[in-house]
């Protein structure tokens, strides 16, 4: 009994000590454990408290009925969807969210699924520079578009400069300014990059080979796209509509921009409204719905991938299709491809900047341009300094670089140690779980995940003080947010390295620390800048995110932008918005130069 | 130079499988050892458990007077302090490192000086016919000249153990046998041991002094290469080894056949479930001047030789033959076999020993 007893213990201290000299050997394994642990907090953290503000009472709504603080209603639920107010809150604006998104998606995606064909696949004029020029819109911030809509439209039933058509003696109509119309125009101007983008790389994936066998027996090039390249191209299609409806329903700055005049108001404003009037119980309802549309759209997403699997092509020699020749058709197809650019681009571009440069809309005198709006100190009728005057903008401005810079540095970091740890701690728990955690925020749509944030930070919280009003809450939520394209990116990009450069270090005596940053920083360089600049890019036009986490003095471009519209300084907020466009182009630019490549590739939110 | 001993080694991945099952085997010193098998063998484990870089679920592994790993004390010395050579089959060289960089990187862990790394260089740069590369990258490099810097890298910090991951699989076949060549150059220049993993049955035969077939985590046989060769203990190392592969003979299948081989060898049919013989090893002859007669199938020349198809009874067998065939297709003619050629395997598909 002693014997065996004795034994047992000592085998027991022979497998820790394999185990500690093991963990020694990987540190790999104490990251990973760290990772779970704040990304626990970061992640789950949020989704919890939102759902408990749904079902219980605040502070000031148990003064008013007498109730207990944090006692268990179903109150906001009522309100939300039976009340009657629920009406005005939640189901026209839900009526309203889906018309929109349908016929926003609609446009988007013919237009991206057209265009794409033409650029990859016809000899339409000049398809080398459209393949780049015709991504621009998703570049701009999505208040570009919308700003520069009603800059040309805008008609007098709201206040500030003229509209420059109405400068010119034609008043638009307030269907044509507000409402349903512009507002699926201009998103659908805004994310038809991203169905662009998807289309043009199915089809130039497709084997080639395929058409080839087809032409073999007979097939002429409209029967090829018709029976062979469009059914292949369904589960793209698929997918791009799933994930522009996505998209379209989370996006807040069109729908507040070219709404709130004719008060035609969505899901996304309404739950702004509500965070306005701080009736957090409504908000943590509407933002819980959104995340559920937002869950279903990619269950469904999934499954489309699923079930259309066999129709992805395999292999395939790279061999480019040779552009038809469109004939007769050349040049109108030409014609509607640049026309789209100038709308959608190029368009915004001149209008925002005519807009700054013109003091009075629509006079093209010489003597009506001048710099007043970006350099004057104090700009005529609005009381206001130029842009590059002002204290809020330059505020704004280094917020904007501080909170994007601090977010995607610590994301593109972080997303290269999750896949680190992924990778290498193959078929543990740790790896599943931070594989699945840190893909968690894709589920919810930026306004749901702010809102959740900031139920979750409004107060101290345990060792985690109140971060609401502080710059660090706006780089956090930025970060999670972020946190799924970081991830997966890093995770592809640990993939593609893999361990034998590493190994071939250990055996030649390199240690851990030794190994990371003598062969893996190296390596993974480029990964790294990547990595940083994307969520740099999306931070810089980020709003709808924090929109509602913003206070005085944490203003960022995007918001301050939407401040100045708010105030009816139509010039300034497009002055704003340019600069932003700026940076973007700019940072887009290193980008291409750092990774020799088209951007396109991975570009999200 | 030590032999590397491995005790009850077992190692799982979590899954069905194992990846290698209660391996115990000792490599001698200065020998040239091919581990050899199929993909998922095990063979790639245990040399990446040799190397440290996976670590056994229990098991002992010895080199010298070293413990490397033992799960019954707990001992585990950590890759980098093993001091070994290891090549892999991607070469891993670092993309980011010049080829002077990449060759002197162990020399560097070491903390060598300047003047004893240059020097190192200038040796191996003259081994390897690496002059003037000494600044370039090694995607600027071809197949062949990659696979020397890797060579040389192992080779900087004088490991006396060489761990060898199919480190010639992604030449082309001209190279592969000018670094066959090489290598075996190597281990009798340096002697030391080394370990080597390969698929290649004759990559195998050519460069190793001693084959291990491993099969499903077990070892099935370790011997000379010749030896493998002409007497494999099992049936699995017997159609392993060898292209064509042994023609496979099922005595219930083809009765006719296994009953006029059984004669031949004298041993009681009833006894063997399989018959094998080489391909090389069987004659053809004139129509009934063999043991058995067969109609040619196919013939394919090869250039050195013929490889003929022959149907005995409804059975194929592939024969190889240095002469031009006697025959053509549809001809029958006779066979010859050997009776010291034929091979013959029990029910548990072992070898039966000859009488």
């Amino acid at each position: 009994m002693f014997t065996s007893n004795s034994t047992s213990q000592n085998s027991f201290l022979v497998s820790l000590k394999i185990k500690l000299s093991k963990l020694l050997l990987q540190p790999t394994f104490l990251i990973g454990v760290v990772l779970v642990i704040i990304l626990s907090y970061l992640v789950i953290a949020p989704i919890v408290s939102i759902f408990s503000n749904s079902v219980s009472l605040t502070m000031m709504d148990a003064m008013l009925s007498g109730g207990k603080d944090g006692e268990f209603t179903y109150k906001y639920v009522d309100r939300v969807f039976t009340s009657s107010i629920s009406e005005k809150i939640f189901w026209i604006p839900l009526k309203n969210s889906i018309t929109v998104s349908f016929f926003a998606t609609l446009i988007a995606l013919t237009l991206g699924l057209i265009l794409a064909s033409l650029v990859t696949s016809t000899n339409i004029l000049g398809r080398k520079y459209l393949g780049f020029l015709l991504i621009i819109p998703y570049m701009l911030p999505s208040q570009a578009m919308a700003t520069a809509w009603l800059t040309m439209f805008k008609n007098r039933k709201i206040s500030g400069p003229q509209g420059m058509l109405e400068s010119f003696g034609i008043t638009p109509p307030d269907w044509l300014a507000y409402g349903p119309l512009p507002i699926s125009i201009c998103m659908a101007l805004s994310y038809f990059p991203f169905a662009f983008l998807l289309f043009s790389s199915a089809l130039s994936k497709i084997d080639i080979q395929l058409e080839e066998v087809a032409s073999t027996f007979g097939a002429k090039t409209k029967a090829i796209w018709s029976k062979i390249i469009l059914p292949l191209l369904i589960p793209t299609t698929m997918s791009v509509l799933l994930l522009t409806v996505a998209r379209t329903l989370g996006t807040f700055a069109t729908p507040y921009i070219l709404g709130t005049p004719a008060k035609y108001t969505l899901l996304s404003t309404s739950l702004y409204s509500s965070v306005r009037s701080n009736d957090s119980g409504v908000v943590a309802v509407i933002a819980i719905v959104l995340s559920l549309i937002g869950l279903m759209l990619l269950l469904v997403d999934i499954w489309v991938v699923r079930k259309w699997q066999r129709f992805v092509t395999v292999g395939g020699k790279g061999i480019k299709r040779q552009p038809s020749k469109l004939g007769v058709f050349r040049m109108p197809t030409t014609i509607f491809a640049w026309i789209i650019f100038l709308i959608a681009a190029l368009g915004p571009f001149i209008v925002l900047a005519l807009s700054t440069l013109m003091r009075e809309p629509g006079n093209f005198s010489f003597s009506n341009f001048g710099l007043a709006y970006w350099t004057g100190v104090n700009v005529p009728g609005m009381d206001q300094p130029g842009i590059f005057t002002s204290p809020e903008v330059i505020t704004a401005l280094k917020n904007s670089f501080l909170i994007a810079g601090s977010a995607s540095i610590i994301c593109g970091v972080l997303g290269l140690l999750i896949g680190y740890a992924v990778v290498r701690l193959p078929g543990t728990l740790i790896s599943g779980f931070l594989r699945q955690i840190s893909f968690l925020p894709y589920l919810m749509p930026g306004l749901a995940f702010a809102a959740a944030y900031l139920s979750l930070f409004a107060v101290a919280r345990g060792p985690i003080p109140a971060l609401y009003g502080s710059i660090s809450l706006l780089i956090l939520v930025m970060v999670v947010t972020y946190l799924p394209y970081a991830s997966r990116s890093g995770i592809s990009a640990m993939m593609q390295v893999g361990p034998e450069p590493e190994e071939a270090g250990m055996v030649l005596g390199a240690g851990f620390w030794r190994r990371i940053t003598t062969i893996l920083a190296p390596l993974q360089k480029s990964a790294l800048i990547i990595a940083i600049i994307l969520p740099f890019i999306t931070g810089m036009k980020e709003l709808s995110l924090v929109v509602m986490l913003v206070t005085p003095g944490t203003e960022l471009l995007t918001t301050q932008s939407i401040r100045f519209l708010d105030f009816g300084y139509t010039q300034l907020a497009n002055a704003t918005i340019l600069i932003i466009g700026v940076v973007v182009m700019i940072s887009v630019f290193i980008l291409n130069r750092v990774t020799k490549t088209n951007l396109a590739s991975g570009l999200g939110g | 130079m030590s032999e590397i001993k491995l005790k009850s080694i077992i190692k799982n991945f979590g899954g069905n499988s194992i990846a290698v099952d209660n391996l115990s085997e000792t490599f001698p010193a200065g020998e040239f050892v091919c581990l050899l098998g199929p993909s998922g063998c095990g063979k790639t484990t245990t040399l990446r458990m040799i190397a440290g870089l996976e670590t056994p679920d229990s098991g002992e592994i010895f080199y010298g007077d070293k413990t490397f790993f033992s799960s019954k004390t707990g001992e585990l010395i950590k890759t980098e302090n093993r001091n070994l050579g290891l090549m892999f089959q991607s070469y891993a060289l670092w993309p980011h490192m010049t080829v002077y960089k990449n060759i002197v990187f162990g020399l560097e862990m070491q903390k060598k000086s300047l003047e004893e790394k240059d020097k190192r260089y200038l040796e191996l740069e003259k081994l390897f016919h690496l002059e003037n590369f000494r600044d370039r990258y090694p995607s600027e490099l071809s197949g062949g000249q990659q696979q020397r810097v890797a060579l040389a890298r192992m080779l900087a910090v004088k490991p006396s153990l060489l761990l060898l991951d199919e480190p010639l699989s992604n030449l082309d076949s001209n190279l592969r046998l000018e670094m066959r060549s090489e290598l075996k150059r190597l281990h009798h220049s340096l002697g030391c041991t080394i370990i080597f993993v390969t698929h290649d049955q004759m990559e195998a035969m050519t460069l190793a002094t001693s084959i291990a077939v491993m099969n499903e985590g077990k070892i099935e046989q370790i011997d000379k290469p010749m030896e493998i060769y002409n007497n494999p203990k099992s049936l699995f190392v017997a159609k392993f080894v060898g292209s064509p592969q042994m023609n496979i003979v099922n005595s219930k299948k083809d009765e006719k056949l296994a009953t006029c081989l059984s004669k031949k060898i004298n041993i009681e049919k009833e006894k063997v479930k399989n018959f094998g013989i080489r391909p090389e090893t069987m004659k053809m002859v004139k129509q009934d001047d063999g043991d058995i007669n067969g109609t040619i199938e196919t013939i394919q020349p090869t250039g050195a030789d013929w490889i003929v198809g022959v149907n005995v009874n409804g059975k194929s067998l592939f024969l190889i033959s240095s002469d031009p065939p006697i025959g053509k297709e549809n001809d029958t003619v006779g066979i010859f076999f050997k009776p010291e050629d034929c091979h013959s395997f029990d029910d548990n598909d072992l070898r039966i020993l000859k009488n």
